[in-house]
């Protein structure tokens, strides 16, 4: 009896230890084998790797982009679930609900800035880090598939934050998206059709903002997110971020004890088998390029916690840069939707400035027809450059001809989109913005 | 690293320190604590002591149930968490925002047993249903609709940042609130609201009726529908465009009126009153509104009819209601010249009953692309104004040909002879550019004495020939040939045109001439052939309007044919035969034109 009521005592003294230990599995590890199973053993942080190439860690190599993208993402998720509190998608109340947040909803201010500023600096991103990958060669085998999946995510990026400019429901809004939806009339035989089926109606109105709230808070977000965790996905199965021919994989036979098939699971006996002598075992079997087991790469560091610490700080950055933006400049809020005045020049949002401008030289070429290519072009990059050389570096020499290319296309768009931000007043003709 | 992550953590920390400082920092609580501590040195018994002391501030909220904001939605005023003395009387000296709402009999307001009672209670009515503003704004800016952004500044208060200065002067001060009271005292002759009695009254006096609609009092179509003006624009947009509607809208045909800046001001606060259905009617008496035709006589007719005297001769009376209409407001008249259009002086001479009457009766049936309204008045009123305007037959005296030309051809030909006088902006066709010799010294000198003594049909241009003698407008002629043409005229060449059309009008030649014409001409004379091509605005003199059947009904076959065919000399029309189309292609497209005309008439 007293044996029993003595066991319960233990466990009560030990209960936030044991709950502690059942979440986390570890304790903070001390040792490699510690900082091994930390990664395995979490969810979040089997994620990632168990050991990092130190090139994937160099902030001047990634600038951090992909990451960035993401913890945008993470930034719009937050505070849009945030915002849907307040928020009506109803053409009487929409622009009221805006002005409620402006002015009488806590941290409204705050919340509708952080997510318009994170939605366009998220396009801006999720493009630079297309960018990167470019210019570091980082789509070539076996990521060719990886670089389909980011050029749709930078179009689902786009079409996101398409869809939640409309929802303010201000002439802004009701205008940009006016234009935006012309330009997707102009596509050949189903132009119309898909421009009827995004606003539910001849012109932009209630069926439209439903229609543009529904794809903006549901439809859109799931299917970033399931293809955000493929891409995720896939830059393990690739074995990492892409690195440099010098320095790949080159096999250093480390002295492996194949002994003990202790599951690292199995977290009890790992604490107690803290002290034993490192051992690895066989997760499962793999093969190519993928996992190596028994085999330590050179110049690689413990995930835990050189990634770790490098993905806090990339984050604790990016809520800084949008937080900081988010205090000091307010979200534009324009006149509430008159459609009998349009603004002239009515333009759409600045992503598609460059297409605006392409459109006012030719509807059908300017709209459809180059961007189609382009995009197209831009998808088939791995499969039409199928040259191995000049992976994982900036700018190699091996690749000038593809990234003076791909750089001419860049700055042709941007050319193209700071014209039509910045040299466009009434009737698209041209001014100065001086 | 770990640094960094420190300092990165420190500066996340202080960010947000600042947003939740912001947060909690509202301009309102200061304003009510101000007047919680006032109110506390004024209390007198102790249990309002007690009251004052455990109150602390707390968002004051309106929700209008009786009334909708202009877009229907439900009017919701925070005004009073900033002005929460309103209803306190013992602030009435107070300073904004902590601040007494007068009390004035004006308002309705009336006192009982020493106390001011309100007609309009704030709970009822809000505060944005008179004043505008943003009743959701919490902030000052926002509350007052200071930013541009918002369409309802506070009105006669509030001044936007984009407004022009020297406009911004004249749109301010309390008469301004006159037109949000009129959006439930719709009485022709509210004693509260004589700004918009005024204004009214010269919505009729100045003739904006004949042009602009406004539901239930006017049924003009020229210019746009003001029904709802005072929903769409703001005040300093109203002053501007009526002070100088092209500055506004390029293209806009709205004469400059002269007109006094008191004037104007009670025709914006008219205007701005004018907000759609109002908050009186119902929805079935907004329907009856909307679907009733305006009756001809609209009042300012019977008001004029009321002060012209009845025992009058006909022109006599045609007289007082020429100047009752203010036609004058427009047309010149002997000394008096409303610098917009034509010149009546001489209108006995020129004109006879008959095209008086029907011209005031429609305009556009004798001018096609006139923008005189049609005014819907009396039909004897019509003929007494034509009575009096017949009376106007006295020549003009004796003149040197250069005076001749400034006293009657300057008006809409220029001083320069340019095309560009006064009124030329104001009349379609515009007047003809005289110094352009590449035209003049290419035509005919008959066809211009013929235009000058006979007028040109579907123009303004009046048969002066009925005013002048003979040497009189070769001298006129002579003088501008010499003034402003300074050419010689050119030796025409003879060129082979057909005096009849060789076609005979068929619907089968119709029909081609249309396609014709639909390939080649529309780029200038537009799809409709009114003249208003895409490529119209860029071309001086602007392209023909083919449809002003009164001036192609009285053009020859002959001149059609040579005008397609050989192009006008000065002017962007090429000559087509150069551009490969046969005299038979000509043939249909004249038939096509004088198809559109025939069915016009």
């Amino acid at each position: 009896m007293s044996k029993e009521k003595n066991s319960m005592v233990k466990a009560l003294v030990d209960l936030p230890k044991n709950v502690w230990m059942s979440i986390f599995r570890n304790p903070l590890p001390s040792s490699d084998r510690g900082r091994a199973a930390t990664s395995f053993s979490n969810f979040f942080l089997h994620i990632q790797p168990v050991r990092v190439s130190r090139q994937a860690l160099r902030p001047t190599y990634t600038m951090g982009l992909g990451l960035i993208s993401f913890f945008l993402f993470v930034i719009l998720m937050v505070t849009g679930i945030l915002l849907m509190f307040y928020y009506v998608p109803s053409t009487t109340q929409a622009y009221d609900r805006m002005l409620d947040l402006r002015s009488s909803v806590a941290f409204g201010i705050i919340l509708r800035n952080m997510h318009r500023w994170a939605a366009h600096a998220m396009v801006a991103v999720v493009f630079l880090h297309m960018c990167r990958v470019f210019l570091t060669g980082a789509y070539k085998p076996p990521r060719e598939f990886n670089w389909l999946i980011g050029v749709t995510l930078f179009i689902l990026t786009l079409f996101s934050s398409f869809t939640g400019y409309l929802l303010p429901w201000d002439q802004l809004a009701f205008w940009a998206i006016t234009v935006g939806t012309s330009i997707a009339a102009y596509a050949p035989f189903i132009g119309k059709s898909v421009k009827f089926l995004l606003l539910g109606d001849a012109t932009v109105g209630q069926e439209a903002l439903l229609r543009f709230y529904v794809l903006h808070v549901v439809v859109l977000p799931t299917i970033l997110t399931m293809f955000v965790a493929i891409h995720f996905w896939r830059i393990r199965k690739d074995g990492g971020l892409a690195k440099p021919e010098e320095s790949a994989p080159v096999p250093v036979p480390v002295s492996v004890e194949i002994e003990q098939a202790v599951p690292v699971v199995a977290s009890a006996a790992v604490v107690a088998a803290e002290s034993a002598p490192r051992r690895f075992t066989i997760q499962g079997l793999v093969r190519g390029p993928f996992v190596k087991v028994g085999k330590l790469e050179e110049d690689t560091v413990f995930s835990w916690p050189n990634l770790l610490i490098a993905e806090l700080v990339v984050l604790l950055i990016t809520i800084i840069g949008v937080m900081a933006v988010s205090i000091f400049f307010n979200a534009p809020l324009e006149h509430p939707v008159n459609v009998m005045h349009p603004p002239n020049p009515a333009k759409a949002p600045w992503y598609f400035l460059g297409l605006q401008e392409q459109v006012s030289y030719s509807a059908f070429w300017g709209g459809v027809g180059v961007p189609g290519i382009e995009l197209l072009l831009l998808a088939l990059v791995p499969y039409i450059d199928r040259g191995k050389a000049g992976v994982g570096r900036w700018f190699a020499r091996e690749r000038v001809w593809a990234n003076a290319l791909f750089l001419t296309f860049v700055l042709i768009n941007v050319v193209l989109i700071v014209i039509g931000t910045f040299f466009r007043g009434a009737n698209w003709s041209f001014v100065s913005p001086f | 690293m770990r640094l960094a992550l420190a300092v990165l953590s420190l500066v996340l920390l202080i960010l947000a320190g600042v947003v939740i400082y912001g947060q909690f920092q509202s301009h309102w609580q200061d304003s009510q604590k101000e007047y919680l501590n006032q109110a506390l040195a004024m209390a007198k018994t102790p249990a309002e002591k007690a009251s004052l002391e455990g109150r602390d501030p707390k968002l004051e909220q309106n929700i209008v149930a009786s009334f909708k904001d202009a877009h229907g939605g439900t009017i919701v005023d925070r005004c009073e968490s900033c002005h929460i003395a309103v209803d306190d009387p013992r602030f009435d000296k107070g300073n904004e925002p902590v601040r007494t709402h007068p009390y004035l009999a004006q308002l309705g307001d009336v006192q009982k047993n020493g106390r001011w009672e309100r007609k309009h209670k704030f709970s009822e009515f809000g505060c944005t249903t008179c004043h505008d503003g943003q009743g959701h704004g919490l902030e000052k800016a926002d509350a007052h609709g200071e930013d541009d952004a918002w369409p309802y500044p506070l009105l006669g208060f509030t001044v936007q940042s984009n407004w022009d200065k020297s406009i911004a002067l004249h749109v301010q001060g309390k008469d301004y609130l006159q037109a949000n009271c009129a959006r439930c005292h719709t009485d022709k002759d509210f004693p509260g609201t004589p700004l918009v009695t005024r204004g009214r009254e010269l919505f009729f006096k100045t003739g904006c009726f004949g042009c602009h609609r406004i539901q239930g009092l006017s049924s003009g179509t020229i210019g746009p529908d003001l029904t709802q003006i005072g929903k769409e624009r703001k005040v300093d947009y109203l002053w501007g465009h009526i002070v100088d509607p092209r500055a506004y809208t390029p293209t806009s045909v709205m004469p400059k009126f002269k007109l006094s800046d008191d004037d104007r001001k009670a025709l914006v606060i008219f205007l701005k009153s004018r907000q759609g259905t109002t908050l009186a009617e119902s929805p079935m008496e907004a329907f009856k509104l909307d679907t009733s035709t305006i009756a001809p006589v609209p009042e300012s007719a019977a008001a004029v009819a009321a002060t012209v005297s009845a025992n009058l001769s006909t022109s006599a009376r045609g007289e007082q209601l020429v100047n009752g209409y203010a036609c004058l407001s427009c047309h010149k008249l002997g000394d008096h010249d409303g610098g917009i259009s034509p010149d009546l002086t001489y209108e006995g001479l020129i004109r006879d009953h008959d095209w008086l009457v029907s011209h005031f009766r429609t305009p556009r049936s004798r001018i096609p692309d006139s923008n005189m309204p049609a005014f819907g008045l009396p039909e004897n009123d019509y003929g007494d104004m034509a009575a009096f305007l017949l009376t106007r037959t006295t020549s003009p005296p004796a003149m040197s040909p250069a005076d001749t030309y400034k006293t009657l051809c300057a008006r809409c030909h220029g001083d320069k002879g340019d095309g560009k006088g006064v009124n030329a902006i104001y009349i379609d066709p515009a007047p003809r550019d005289l110094t352009l010799a590449e035209f003049m010294a290419n035509k005919p000198h008959d066809r211009f004495i013929n235009s000058i003594k006979n007028g040109v049909p579907g123009t303004s241009m009046p048969p002066w020939g009925k005013v002048l003698t003979d040497d009189q407008v070769n001298g006129v002629f002579s003088y501008v040939w010499a003034t402003y043409v300074k050419e010689k005229p050119r030796e025409l060449k003879p060129r082979k045109v057909p005096d009849v059309n060789p076609v005979a009008m068929s619907q089968q030649s119709v029909d081609r001439g249309e396609t014709i014409f639909q390939a080649r001409c529309i780029g200038c004379h537009g799809k409709k052939a009114d003249g208003h091509g895409p490529n119209s605005p860029d071309i001086s003199p602007r392209p023909r309007n083919l449809r002003n059947f009164a001036f192609m009904n009285s053009a020859s076959d002959h001149r059609l044919f040579e005008s397609i065919n050989y192009g006008v000399e000065g002017t962007a029309m090429p000559s087509w035969l150069d551009y490969g189309l046969q005299q038979n292609d000509v043939g249909d497209i004249v038939n096509y034109i004088r198809s559109m005309n025939k069915a016009a008439k």
